[in-house]
């Protein structure tokens, strides 16, 4: 197809549609408001359905209820919305329903304001409900990778049987770039499971409850093996001019495109600076790290929250490497100078006059 | 990245305009990495150049250059 020049919000909706996707249940929300305009202008024409619900809530168990029938469903939020959504993502992951839901971040907690942040990153990568349970997460940094990603968001949701989030910002949510959408599939068939009221599927339950505790581990257990398996199968990064890094930089989303310029602008200065991009935030890409860490001299983490990406590198570099932080928050985007000015800083890496 | 495998810890800037060639920065260097310029600066003199990398930020040149604001030494802050 020829590339279109489309918002971010948008492309998850075209893609979804593209990738077989029939229902979109959501509650419109700054920055992500423009997935339900999308999706209420698309979905009707391809025979879809379209809801507008009375919440997160309830859209979040529409969801439950048509991932269950066997549909290809999704929905979008932003962070508000998804605090609401959390408890039905929990029994989305219980009961083994595949779905996608995008997350469209904005400044928080509490009504924050709506300019973008990535401070949902907890909330969405360790699984804001109870229980033992993962969601996949994606984290994409251009709108061709808001399309893309929907679409393996999908084929992971099926895979894997759990809801999977795209997790974006408002930055990569609000802007326009040229996409190239892939080719249309057929809308693939309910799978065995799925509860569809008709005599072939009369057999078939969808549920959570376990109220035998040793049935409840079992059911832990075969989660549990399925996540190993993803972070097996399905965990992806980007590497950037590691080849030869004394020092590597770690972002996603719109702050892996700041990074960037960051280790361009920084080879530029003579600084062996390179990038690593996790695309997926769980499965995370902790295996690849490790890797980085045997020749590299240290991190920076950079992100558009407190250090919750961070977290998680250390967890992965387990004391291997000395990891710096840099992070802006409240709607604020910094430039990549300003990061540069901050690996300098942090590695020690300007020059200072000591003589003459 | 200096011949023995270490990372540079400094830098230095000659300046080629006020320098008369002595060679004593070039003979103090531990480092060997400063020389006499194949090209003349202005009063014709071959003034002393840094070779780029393997500096240590000693600062020995620095003591021995005889001329007021002949050189500069940078320390990379680590």
């Amino acid at each position: 197809m020829k590339p279109e020049l489309t918002k971010g919000n948008e492309a998850i909706v075209k893609a979804a549609i593209l990738a077989g996707c029939r229902a979109y249940y959501g509650y419109p929300i700054t920055p992500a408001s423009e997935i339900a305009e999308a999706a209420a202008l698309y979905f009707p024409r391809v025979g879809g359905v379209f809801i507008q619900a009375e919440s997160e809530t309830a859209s979040v168990n529409m969801l439950y209820g048509g991932a269950a029938a066997g549909v290809r469903c999704m929905s979008g939020s932003s962070g508000p919305g998804m605090s609401l959504m959390q408890e039905g993502m929990s029994y989305l992951a219980g009961a083994e329903l595949p779905c996608v839901i995008a997350d469209i971040m904005r400044a928080g907690p509490g009504l924050g304001n709506i300019a973008p942040e990535q401070g949902d990153y907890n909330q969405i990568v360790k699984g804001g409900g109870h229980g033992n349970y993962r969601t996949l997460v994606l984290a994409p940094a251009s709108v061709q990778e808001m399309a893309d990603f929907t679409a393996l968001a999908f084929d992971l949701a099926d895979r894997y049987r759990n809801p999977v989030v795209v997790l974006a910002d408002g930055n990569i949510g609000q802007m326009m770039e040229p996409v190239r959408f892939a080719d249309p599939i057929d809308v693939p068939a309910p799978p065995a499971w799925a509860v569809r009221g008709t005599a072939a599927t009369r057999a078939n339950l969808v549920s959570s409850i376990f109220l035998e505790p040793e049935k409840m581990e079992r059911h832990v257990q075969k989660l549990e093996a399925k996540y190993r398996q993803a972070e097996r199968e399905a965990v992806r990064s980007e590497s950037y001019r590691t080849e030869d890094a004394e020092f590597v930089l770690i972002g996603y989303g719109i702050m892996g495109r700041i990074l960037k310029a960051v280790v361009d602008h920084g080879r530029e200065r003579g600084h062996k600076l390179g990038l690593l991009r996790p695309l997926t935030l769980y499965p995370f890409p902790g295996d690849r790290i490790r890797e980085l860490a045997a020749r590299v001299k240290g991190f920076l983490v950079a992100e558009l929250s407190v250090g919750q990406l961070r977290d998680d590198v250390r967890l992965a570099l387990e004391g291997r490497r000395p990891v710096e932080f840099f992070g802006r928050t409240g709607g604020v985007v910094p430039t990549a100078e300003e990061v540069l000015a901050a690996v300098e800083q942090r590695f020690a890496l300007q020059e200072v006059l000591v003589h003459g | 990245m200096s011949p023995n495998g270490k990372p540079d810890r400094g830098s230095v800037v000659m300046n080629v305009e006020e320098c008369k060639g002595c060679g004593l920065c070039v003979e103090a260097c531990p480092s060997k990495v400063l020389s006499l310029s194949k090209s003349l600066n202005r009063y014709g003199y071959r003034p002393a150049v840094y070779l780029g990398h393997g500096c240590s930020g000693c600062g020995i040149c620095f003591f021995a250059c005889p001329e007021p604001g002949g050189i500069q030494v940078l320390r990379r802050t680590a």
